[in-house]
Order: C-alpha cells, then sequence, then structure tokens
C-alpha cells in the first residue's frame, strides 16, 4: 500500500481527495485485473463458466467509468465511495460482481459518516458482510460469503490489538488465505474440481489491493484444459492391462510431471498417487504403500465431471428493473423465482438488479417489462462460456457485445469501420474460409457478437463458423453491403445484444437500392428482354429490370425509372470503375431536383451500387 | 400559505423573456467569447449574427461560465421580497463548473434565503422546457413546501426530453460538449446526426439519438423516438413542446417539416423557440430541435 492509502484510514476523519481517492480505487483494479485469469480459472461454482474474475474486474470498471462521467454532487469521501458502491451494484456483472457490489453497498453505507476509525470500519465490514449475505438467494458456505464473515471476525480479534484498520486488514490476510484452503471442505463441488472459491480468491486480493502478497499465484501454471488432458489420459492408461501399461508412451510423461506447474490440489493428490502406483508397475515392485487403482480412477473420473457438470439453465441473465409497481425484493423474487436458479436481487430505491441463470432470459424480459422499464439487459450462454473455458485456446473475453461485418469492398470496409462495426472482414474477390470466419469473430474477444455479411454465399460457411466459435454470435442474414450501412446507421450499442439485433434485422430493408452488373451469359430481363453477355443490366429488388451496352447509359435510365424512390441518390462505385470521375457530375446536370453523393464501395460483383433516400 | 417565489436562468434556454410568463424571473446572460472579444446576447449580438460569422468569417467562439455575482447580485437584491428562490441550471453534464457556480451562490444565502438549484439535465430548449413547467407548477401550486418544491421540480426535469439535429457536430466537439455523440463523428459517409438530452439520463450528457441521411429520415427518427418516450412514460399527451430553430437560414426547409410533424402529435401547447448567441456556440449552422416536457 502507498501511503495515500494508510492516509485513508489512518486518520478517523478523511478530507476530501477524490484524485487520490480514484488512484487507490484505480490501483486495486488494476490489481485484480492482472490477476482475473488465476480468478477465472478457479471457477467452478455456480457453473464453470470461467468469469469470476472478469466479472469482478467488470463490476468495478464499470463504477470507474461512470464515477468518471457522473458531474460530481457528493461532500465528502464517505458520500463519494458510497456513491461508487451504488455505481458497482448498477454495473455489477455475474454472481461475483454483485456480492462483492452488496458487499461494498454496506460497507460505504456506514463509512458514508467519513468516520474511518478502526471501530467503523468494523461496523462497515459487519454491515457488508450481512447486506451480501441477505441480498443473495441460496447463500451457500464455501464461497466469498465466507472469507467476508471470516474478515468480519478476525478484524474483531485483532481490532484489540492494533489501531491503524488498514494494517488490521493486511494481518487478516494469511487467515483468510487459510480460511480459502478450507472452501473445497465446505463445498463439495469445489473439492470435486479440486480448486478453492474463485470468488473468495478474488476478494482476498481485492483485499490486498496493490499489495504484492498473492503475486505468487500467478505462476507459469499448466492450462486448465491440459490439465483435464492428462488426467483423462492419465485414467485411459490406468485402466490398461499391466504388460500394456509397462509398453505405454504415456506412463513415463506421467512419472515427471513438474508438480509445482499444477494449481489444482485434488488433481495434484491423484497424479501423484498415479505416479507412484505407475513408478511400482515400471520398476516392478512395491514401496509397501498400497494404492487402489479403482479409486484412483474413480476420483480422475470424478474431477473431470466436475468440471463439465449439466448446465440445467443455459443463460446468465441480468436486468436493471425501474419501478414503482414492485415495491419489495421479495415481491419480485414471488414473480421470477421459477424461471431458473442462482437468483440475486438487490435494489436501490426503485430499481432492481438482477441475476438469475434462466432457459427462458426473452420471457422473462417480457414478464418484468410489465411492472416497470427495463433500464439494462444483458445474456450470456453459459453453455458457451463454458466450452471456451474448457478449450485450449481460451478467449479473455475483452468485450460484452461486438459488431462484425463481412464486406467484399476495401471502401465498404471503412464506411462500415466509420459508421460502428468493431471490426471488419474485408476479403476482396475470395470468399472466406471457415477458418478465417472463426478466426475474425474469435479476434473480437467479445461474449456477445452481432455479424452480417454482404453476400449470401457467405451464410452457410459463417453458421459453421459460429458453431466453432466461443461467443454467443447473433447472424444477420443479409447479401449485399447497402443492409449492412442500413444497419449500422440503425443500430446503438447501448442497447442490450437481443434488442441490437431486432434492430439489426428490423433495418437491413430500410434503404432502396439497386445494383448495376455486367452480365456474364444471355438472360432476359424481367420483362422478357434481351440481355446478352457482357451487357450491363440493373437488379432490382432481386430483379434485372434493366440493360444495355453501355454502362453510363443503363446508369441513367435506371435513376431515371428510380428516382421516385428518394430524394438523395447515392452511388457506390465498385472496384471496375474505380478511376471514373464524370459520372457524378453528368447526374448532377441531367437530374437537378435530386442530391447526389459517391463513394468508393470498392466491390467486386457490382460495377455500382445505387441507393434512393 | 402561498410562497413568493422567484425565478433565476441562464439565457441558454431557448426562449426570449416575451415568451416567458411570470413576473419575477430573470434571465442572466451568459458571457460569449469571439476572437477573444466578449459579447452577450443583444439586438445585434445574436445567433444569427454569430452563425453568419461563422459561415463568413471562420471565426473562433466560446463561452464562459454564468458569473457568480450576478447571479448573487439578483438574490441580494430580491431577497427581502421572495420567500424562496428557484435557479433553473443547465446540465452539469455540458457545463460542471456552471453548475457549481450555482451551488456557491445557494451556499452564500443559505442562511438568508432558501434557493433550489434545479439540475435541468438539459441544454437550450431543454432548459426552457423545465423552466416553463416549472413556472406551471408554482403557479398551480404556490403553497408547496421548499422540499416538495424541489421534488417537484425534480419530477419536471425527468420528463423533459430533447432532439437536436446537429449538421456539423464539430462546433459541440470543439466546445468540449461532445459527450458520448462522439461516436456520430468521424463517417466517411455523410451522415446527419441526432443528439439528445434525456432527463431520466442521472449524467445529462449529449447523447447519440441516432442517424440519417436525409432530413427527412432524421426528422422521421425524431418522431418516432417521441412517440416511444410517450409510450415508455405511460403518457397519451405531450404537455408541452418547444421547438428550436434560428441558426442561420440553412435548414428552415427541414425546420418547418419537423414543426408540421410535430403539430400532428397529441400536445398540448406548441412554442416555436429560438436559438440564442451562447447556445450558437455549441450548435453550429442549420442546427434545429425539439425539446418536449411529458
Amino acid at each position: 500500500m502507498n501511503t495515500t492509502d494508510t492516509n485513508l484510514v489512518e486518520t478517523t476523519e478523511v478530507s476530501f481527495n477524490v484524485e487520490s481517492i480514484n488512484e487507490i480505487i484505480e490501483n486495486i483494479h488494476r490489481y485484480l485485473n492482472k490477476h482475473k485469469e488465476y480468478i477465472n480459472s478457479l471457477n467452478v461454482f455456480p457453473v464453470p463458466d470461467g468469469d469470476t474474475g472478469l466479472n469482478m474486474v467488470l463490476t468495478i470498471q464499470g463504477a470507474i467509468v461512470q464515477m468518471k462521467n457522473n458531474g460530481r454532487t457528493e461532500k465528502n469521501s464517505g458520500e463519494y465511495l458510497k456513491d461508487f458502491a451504488e455505481q458497482m451494484l448498477l454495473n455489477s456483472r455475474g454472481c461475483s460482481g454483485v456480492i462483492l457490489s452488496l458487499f461494498a453497498q454496506g460497507f460505504t453505507q456506514i463509512t458514508a459518516n467519513k468516520d474511518f476509525s478502526k471501530e467503523n470500519i468494523y461496523r462497515a465490514i459487519e454491515n457488508g458482510y450481512r447486506n451480501a449475505y441477505e441480498g443473495t438467494e441460496n447463500p451457500r458456505e464455501g464461497t466469498m460469503l465466507t472469507i467476508m464473515r471470516a474478515l468480519k471476525e478476525k478484524y474483531a480479534q485483532l481490532m484489540e490489538k492494533e489501531d491503524n484498520p488498514l494494517v488490521i486488514i493486511q494481518q487478516t490476510i494469511p487467515y483468510l488465505k487459510e480460511v480459502l484452503s478450507q472452501t473445497p471442505e465446505m463445498l463439495p463441488v469445489l473439492k470435486k474440481a479440486g480448486v478453492v472459491d474463485s470468488g473468495g480468491a478474488g476478494f482476498i486480493i481485492l483485499l490486498e489491493g496493490i499489495n504484492k502478497e498473492l503475486s505468487q499465484l500467478v505462476v507459469n501454471g499448466i492450462s486448465l484444459p491440459s490439465l483435464l488432458r492428462i488426467g483423462r489420459t492419465t485414467r485411459k492408461l490406468l485402466k490398461k492391462r499391466l504388460s500394456e501399461l509397462r509398453k505405454s508412451p504415456f506412463a513415463p510423461l506421467i512419472l515427471n510431471i513438474d508438480f509445482s506447474r499444477i494449481q489444482n490440489s485434488r488433481l495434484v493428490e491423484a497424479l501423484q498417487n498415479a505416479r507412484n502406483l505407475l513408478g511400482n508397475i515400471h520398476l516392478n515392485h512395491n514401496n509397501g504403500k498400497t494404492i487402489n487403482r479403482e479409486k484412483l480412477i474413480d476420483d480422475l473420473q470424478e474431477i473431470d465431471a466436475s468440471w463439465n457438470p449439466e448446465i440445467k439453465n443455459k443463460y446468465c441473465t441480468e436486468f436493471v428493473l425501474e419501478s414503482d409497481a414492485i415495491t419489495s425484493k421479495d415481491q419480485l423474487r414471488e414473480k421470477i423465482a421459477h424461471y431458473g436458479d442462482s437468483l440475486i436481487i438487490i435494489n436501490s430505491n426503485n430499481k432492481y438488479k438482477v441475476h438469475i441463470h434462466t432457459n427462458k432470459p426473452n420471457d422473462l424480459f417480457d414478464d418484468v417489462s410489465k411492472f416497470g422499464s427495463l433500464l439494462f439487459t444483458k445474456v450470456d450462454d453459459m453453455k458457451k462460456q463454458h466450452r471456451n473455458f474448457l478449450s485450449e485456446d481460451v478467449v479473455e473475453y475483452e468485450r460484452d457485445k461486438s459488431v462484425f461485418c463481412i464486406v467484399s469492398g476495401k471502401g465498404f470496409a471503412e464506411i462500415l469501420k466509420n459508421l460502428g462495426a468493431d471490426d471488419i472482414l474485408c476479403y476482396g474477390k475470395n470468399k472466406p474460409s471457415v477458418n478465417q470466419l472463426v478466426k475474425g469473430l474469435n479476434n473480437l474477444k467479445a461474449k456477445n457478437i452481432i455479424v452480417a455479411s454482404d453476400d449470401s454465399d457467405i451464410l452457410m460457411a459463417l453458421k459453421y463458423a459460429v458453431s466453432l466459435c466461443k461467443s454467443n454470435v447473433f447472424i444477420v442474414e443479409s447479401d449485399n453491403p447497402i443492409s449492412l450501412v442500413s444497419m449500422l446507421m440503425n443500430i446503438s450499442k447501448d442497447y442490450d445484444i437481443n434488442t441490437i439485433f431486432d434492430e439489426a434485422m428490423n433495418s437491413i430493408n430500410n434503404i432502396p437500392f439497386c445494383g448495376i452488373a455486367r452480365s456474364t451469359r444471355n438472360v432476359t430481363t424481367e420483362n422478357g428482354a434481351p440481355v446478352n453477355k457482357n451487357d450491363y443490366f440493373t437488379v432490382y429488388k432481386k430483379k434485372i429490370i434493366l440493360a444495355n451496352k453501355n454502362l453510363q447509359e443503363l446508369v441513367f435510365d435506371t435513376v431515371q425509372q428510380l428516382s421516385a424512390e428518394g430524394s438523395l441518390i447515392t452511388i457506390y462505385k465498385g472496384e471496375d470503375v474505380k478511376k471514373e470521375n464524370s459520372l457524378i457530375e453528368q447526374l448532377r446536370n441531367k437530374f437537378s431536383d435530386r442530391d447526389f453523393e459517391e463513394y468508393y464501395g470498392g466491390q467486386y460483383k457490382y460495377s455500382y451500387y445505387i441507393t434512393f433516400e | 400559505m402561498s410562497k413568493k417565489i422567484f425565478i433565476i436562468v441562464g439565457d441558454n434556454l431557448g426562449l426570449s423573456r416575451e415568451q416567458i410568463d411570470y413576473e419575477a424571473l430573470e434571465i442572466v446572460k451568459f458571457p460569449v467569447f469571439v476572437d477573444g472579444v466578449e459579447y452577450r446576447q443583444s439586438e445585434e449580438h445574436n445567433a444569427r449574427w454569430l452563425i453568419s460569422k461563422y459561415e463568413k468569417e471562420k471565426v473562433v467562439a466560446k463561452s464562459s461560465t454564468l458569473i457568480h455575482n450576478e447571479i448573487a447580485e439578483i438574490i441580494e437584491r430580491n431577497h427581502a421580497n421572495y420567500d424562496v428562490f428557484i435557479h433553473v441550471v443547465m446540465s452539469s453534464g455540458l457545463s460542471a463548473a456552471s453548475f457549481r457556480v450555482a451551488e456557491n451562490v445557494r451556499k452564500q444565502f443559505e442562511n438568508i434565503v432558501p434557493v433550489i438549484n434545479v439540475h435541468t439535465r438539459q441544454a437550450i430548449n431543454g432548459v426552457g422546457s423545465v423552466l416553463l413547467g416549472i413556472i406551471d407548477l408554482v403557479k398551480t401550486q404556490p403553497d408547496l413546501s421548499v422540499e416538495e418544491l424541489s421534488a417537484a421540480c425534480q419530477q419536471i426535469v425527468e420528463n423533459t426530453f430533447s432532439w437536436f439535429v446537429f449538421p456539423d457536430l464539430n462546433y459541440l466537439y470543439k466546445g468540449g460538449r461532445i459527450g458520448k455523440a462522439q461516436s456520430l463523428m468521424g463517417s466517411v459517409l455523410h451522415i446527419i446526426p441526432v443528439v439528445g438530452m434525456m432527463g431520466n439520463e442521472k449524467d445529462g450528457l449529449v447523447l447519440p439519438m441516432g442517424k440519417g441521411r436525409t432530413y427527412r429520415q432524421v426528422n422521421d427518427l425524431i418522431i418516432e423516438q417521441i412517440h416511444a418516450k410517450m409510450q415508455e412514460k405511460s403518457v397519451t399527451r405531450i404537455k408541452r413542446a418547444i421547438t428550436l430553430s434560428g441558426y442561420g437560414d440553412k435548414n428552415q426547409d427541414a425546420y418547418a417539416a419537423l414543426l408540421e410533424k410535430i403539430k400532428m402529435l397529441p400536445v398540448d401547447e406548441i412554442v416555436e423557440g429560438q436559438g440564442g448567441l451562447v447556445d450558437a456556440v455549441y450548435c453550429g449552422p442549420g442546427a434545429y430541435g425539439v425539446s418536449i416536457l411529458l
């Protein structure tokens, strides 16, 4: 801790210095962020979706951003921290984020009086714990709540000998780690998986803040998926006959495992036993210790199963409901509890922040909308997250949602990027492979992705890529770049992913347009007029409406025929007419009652796309 | 018991003094600096004058916060005759300093007379909307306690919503008022941005509300969003709409088209507001908009 931190608690009344408080909070946030992957790797309860650390980080991050944006009206540090905790609540993510926010809310309710004496900090911890415990539906031992209670108890003991509350908190940490190490005994699912509670570990890391006490936890460990594979290989090996076992190339590998790189206590024990057993077999002697092979196989099976549980309620769903019709958390709980499990409701005035695991998020949103306004919604597919978590190439999510566009032309790529697409795959002449699409989707590092392409031929590959991708992906089934422009003109990324997707789907046909291309064979227009190979033709609403040997004449005819569709006519030039510069002026002269704009689209199939708005 | 209430407001409210039917009110003028020279709103120096300078001379303009002493002087001069002062303040999300000045004045008089600073979360005709809403309130319920009055003003703030069409967001950007609407800037494709200030958004920032390629599209977008807001708030009528124009001759047709569409809405009163010198600094040529009180 730096001096500023200590100053925060050394005096009973703190002078209000937002900058130094923010610095402390940001340091802690950075520290937590540094350790988030470690916390994620422990996440097995209630669902092993590997995001406890991320959720805690995002919860604090959301509050930091909100506090920076808000006009400050607080009068002192106590009030400032209370507001910060309220923002944490409103920005909380996942179970861990909600419980942490509840603790912060309870804590800062007490310190709002700007009394940072050791006695008041004790009351704050006590209230924080009570608030978190009471706010959690079906509170369980062996979770972050246990660590919070341990903090309260140990703090009470230590405050008899020490006056500085910060020092007291620092002195509680070894004890809290001890309690953390006991969490597998309290929560069987942790024991089966061979880990301590991730939320509890995250809470201790938070308490340590910028202190480096837990830095030894960040070691060059073997990844969880690799560990589970080692466990499975070992299990298969142990099932073999003795003669086969002796010949197996995997046996020496297991005999040489570096256990210091394994952060899973139960797996370490099982693999150590396996090593002993295999060693005995290999060396053809018994060192006196009898190891039950069947039990070892069962243990390894159980560890594996604990990381792959049946996820009954697929969607981790969160929302903020503003309602005057609902008057208490219990009333809301009664109305929505049947939708799933892991329900947590917290409230501040007439706002209710809800976390629940359910299979019917949309029904739930429809239902609660009857009681007020939904200010925020979030739906994560935990099955996808779980699959990502246990895969070798884990995607570390950095964003909640992203928009991804796949287009042929460089000009359109630039236009779409400027209109708000988070990333573009510009494929030029050759359609993208499934592999390229998966890579593009995973590169976004977003939990939820809206994806749209400019060609219906890409759709099949895209659907396959989506099945391989680690994120929740919503495909907007578009087949031209104008739809993508229209989509980006109409969506707002401030909304939740389902709303954005609905908006995207509703907007792709908003802009009337036609395409002008060169015919590769003899065809006819919708009226039966011939279109010879190499003639230019105009496609409007998927029908060939006009054709001409001369491209410029065809553009004029097309504008003439369709200009009633809009007063602003925009020409997007394809790659083959990139250098053409006189058309726009001629159009302006010929159709003086219309506005014209011209952009480089860079598409390959069509010489021009023309829109009418 | 009826209270005698005096109202103070800055001149970035989209209304002229004649359009405000309330005697005990004073409009404080924001200082505006054009190429370093200070001006205040007047017959000669108004929005059209500045817009014309923007278009012809490429001048640099900025505004300053209201002057503490000018507000304090109004209260000093009138406090013997009034029970409460209400200062209708522009959004702190746009100018934190303005709200700080208002708060300092309130503190200065806290043992002398109650001053309610209403954080409008609005600018221009949005401030005007909140102001006229408050005037309706004090006329119809003059016997509210200070606490009740303060809470009722807050209700008005939360029911006021504004949309602005800013053809060039650079004026807002240069003035440091762009907020989240920055996402609408820098498009290769020429777009017409619609920004808004929503009374139910605590931050009082300029928000991106959408974009269009034609003025018909952005006008439709505004009307659509007004309908959505009415539905969200479960109201069937708009109490008042204050339109805004007057930033030069550009887009008069688009403004007129929006006004026609607003007349088609279920609205009790339409006030045609006018831009002022200080807001012209940030709006730029051709800006227009509407604010509604639900």
